[in-house]
């Protein structure tokens, strides 16, 4: 059984359709990195997987039970984390308080104690730690991530969706932040992660999908997409 | 002069508590709520309801009151703004003023016209310090800290409080991180329409009660909540705070009646300067 899937799924913004009947599996503790050029529709493909917009027609499935017709909350309620774009922290709160978020609203995924799950995080990030009491919009931008990434992964998601990882993000920190990715798919939890940086997104993932135009031109093997050059050449650029 | 900023702090604090319910509305639904003034009428109005017909005596009126209240804030926020969620914050703002219109006449078409008051006896002033202090001063002061200490203990410590921050913050964010809007929104509604009976009866306590009340302070809360930043709540009661102070100490180079000018000067002088508040910026960035 598959950990998540979309089956033909429409969606777009004003009766306009940006996707076009889109479907992709990701086995349990895998990962899949969806790649594409600028308005390919990753954005929408992500807002769609984790309840921000609502499919026209087309199922979304997490763990083989229907949650098309769920919300966010609801679907974080499910077991699906997410890590937004670049806003992806509560500004105005400490890093604390934005871990204690991710844990408090999302019942019953985890028997744990926020001091528990603090200190799982803190393994996970140990860069973290230092700077709990600071607010998290004082933070870099390789920093925000950590933060947003450790709060999505406090209530022990099975699953964990990252929108743009890299986005913003100097070389040196995107290179960083995929090292803790790698660190991240380790710890047990099923990946799907949208990213403009072909080569940062198809390395770090087992799966590649390429979507253009709100369609999926070709998918399989992060790596053997990535060395495809007829693939390179036309949908993935040269970085 | 003591006597001057004494004044001026109770004036604060009186227009301290619709202040954070204004902002507190902002901050979370990204609107300017007009309706503000004719909330705190319809408090003032709903706590004399139980305190002089019925008889109750004025801290379980209050109470009622503020039951009723929020009733009515919930119902108004079910069927005037969540219709018009997806619209624009102008267009909220405008449907706020046909609220405030309607909340006011009704209050009028059960009430009437006439200047009413609770029932409440007539205290001597006190004498502290060379300060003349009223009874009602005491009480305003009194209950709008407490007011203000619960807001904040909830804002900083409570799991609602960090909801309502997260919301406010960013909407989105708060959805995936299995935060319910509508459940804040409808704390939201309760809060500010528990601040604003509040600050109705202590209104009432200072004056008298009548149609006009609320509308009467409806410059002042705003131009306290944009001084303090429209989207950061206990930032408002700092502006309601300095304004107040500010709007007394007028009184020093211009005669009292013409007070109501330093609200107006004061949010001109904002909106040119520095249209984010002396300690907000977030709504501007947005």
């Amino acid at each position: 059984m598959s950990a998540f899937e979309l089956e033909a799924v429409v969606a777009g913004y004003g009766g306009r359709a940006v996707l076009h009947g889109v479907s992709l599996s990701i086995a349990a503790n895998g990962s899949l990195a969806v790649v594409g050029p600028n308005g390919s529709g990753k954005s929408t493909l992500m807002k769609t997987a984790v309840g921000l917009v609502r499919p026209t027609s087309g199922r979304v499935l997490l763990e083989g039970g229907d949650v098309t017709r769920l919300d966010a909350p609801g679907r974080a309620r499910r077991g699906l984390g997410y890590v937004p774009q670049e806003a992806n922290v509560f500004r105005n709160m400490s890093v604390r308080e934005n871990l204690k978020i991710g844990l408090e609203f999302v019942p019953g995924r985890v028997r744990a104690s926020f001091a528990q799950r603090l200190s799982a995080m803190l393994e996970l990030f140990p860069e973290l730690e230092p700077k709990l009491g600071t607010l998290a919009g004082h933070l870099s931008g390789g920093q925000r991530q950590m933060v947003a990434m450790a709060a999505a992964l406090m209530p022990a998601p099975s699953f964990l969706a990252l929108d743009e990882p890299s986005a913003g993000l100097s070389p040196r920190n995107a290179a960083l932040l995929f090292e803790v990715i790698g660190r991240v798919a380790r710890y047990g939890v099923t990946l799907l992660m949208i990213e403009q940086n072909t080569r940062l997104g198809l390395g770090a993932a087992d799966e590649g999908l390429v979507l253009v135009s709100g369609e999926v031109k070709a998918k399989g093997p992060a790596a053997g997409l990535l060395d495809d050059p007829q693939m390179r050449s036309l949908y993935l650029g040269s970085r | 002069m003591a006597q001057l900023l004494f004044n001026g702090l109770v004036t604060g604090l009186l227009i301290a508590l619709p202040a954070l319910s204004l902002s507190l509305t902002f901050s979370v639904l990204r609107f300017a709520n007009y309706a503000i003034g004719a909330q705190i009428t319809l408090g003032a109005y709903a706590v004399y309801l139980f305190n002089v017909p019925l008889g109750w005596p004025l801290l379980l009126s209050t109470a009622a009151g503020m039951v009723l209240a929020v009733a009515v804030g919930l119902l108004v926020q079910a069927l005037a703004y969540e219709p018009l969620r997806a619209r624009s914050s102008v267009t909220r703002l405008v449907a706020s003023i046909g609220v405030a219109l309607a909340l006011e006449n009704v209050v009028r078409f059960f009430a009437g016209n006439s200047p009413r008051g609770y029932g409440v006896e007539i205290a001597r002033p006190l004498r502290i310090a060379g300060l003349r202090i009223n009874q009602e001063q005491i009480t305003i002061m009194l209950s709008v800290l407490v007011a203000l200490v619960l807001v904040w203990v909830v804002f900083r410590f409570t799991r609602l409080g960090r909801a309502m921050r997260a919301v406010a913050d960013d909407a989105d964010l708060a959805a995936v991180r299995g935060i319910r809007r509508g459940r804040v929104v409808a704390m939201v509604w309760v809060l500010a329409s528990a601040l604003a009976t509040l600050a109705g009866v202590l209104i009432g306590l200072d004056a008298t009660l009548d149609p006009q009340m609320g509308w009467n302070y409806v410059l002042p809360v705003f131009t306290a909540a944009i001084l303090g930043g429209i989207a950061n709540p206990m930032a408002a009661v700092a502006g309601a705070l300095t304004l107040g102070i500010a709007s007394e100490l007028a009184t020093l180079v211009m005669a009292p009646h013409y007070r109501a000018i330093v609200a107006f000067l004061v949010m001109a002088v904002l909106l040119l300067v520095r249209p984010s508040g002396l300690f907000g910026k977030q709504w501007v960035a947005k």
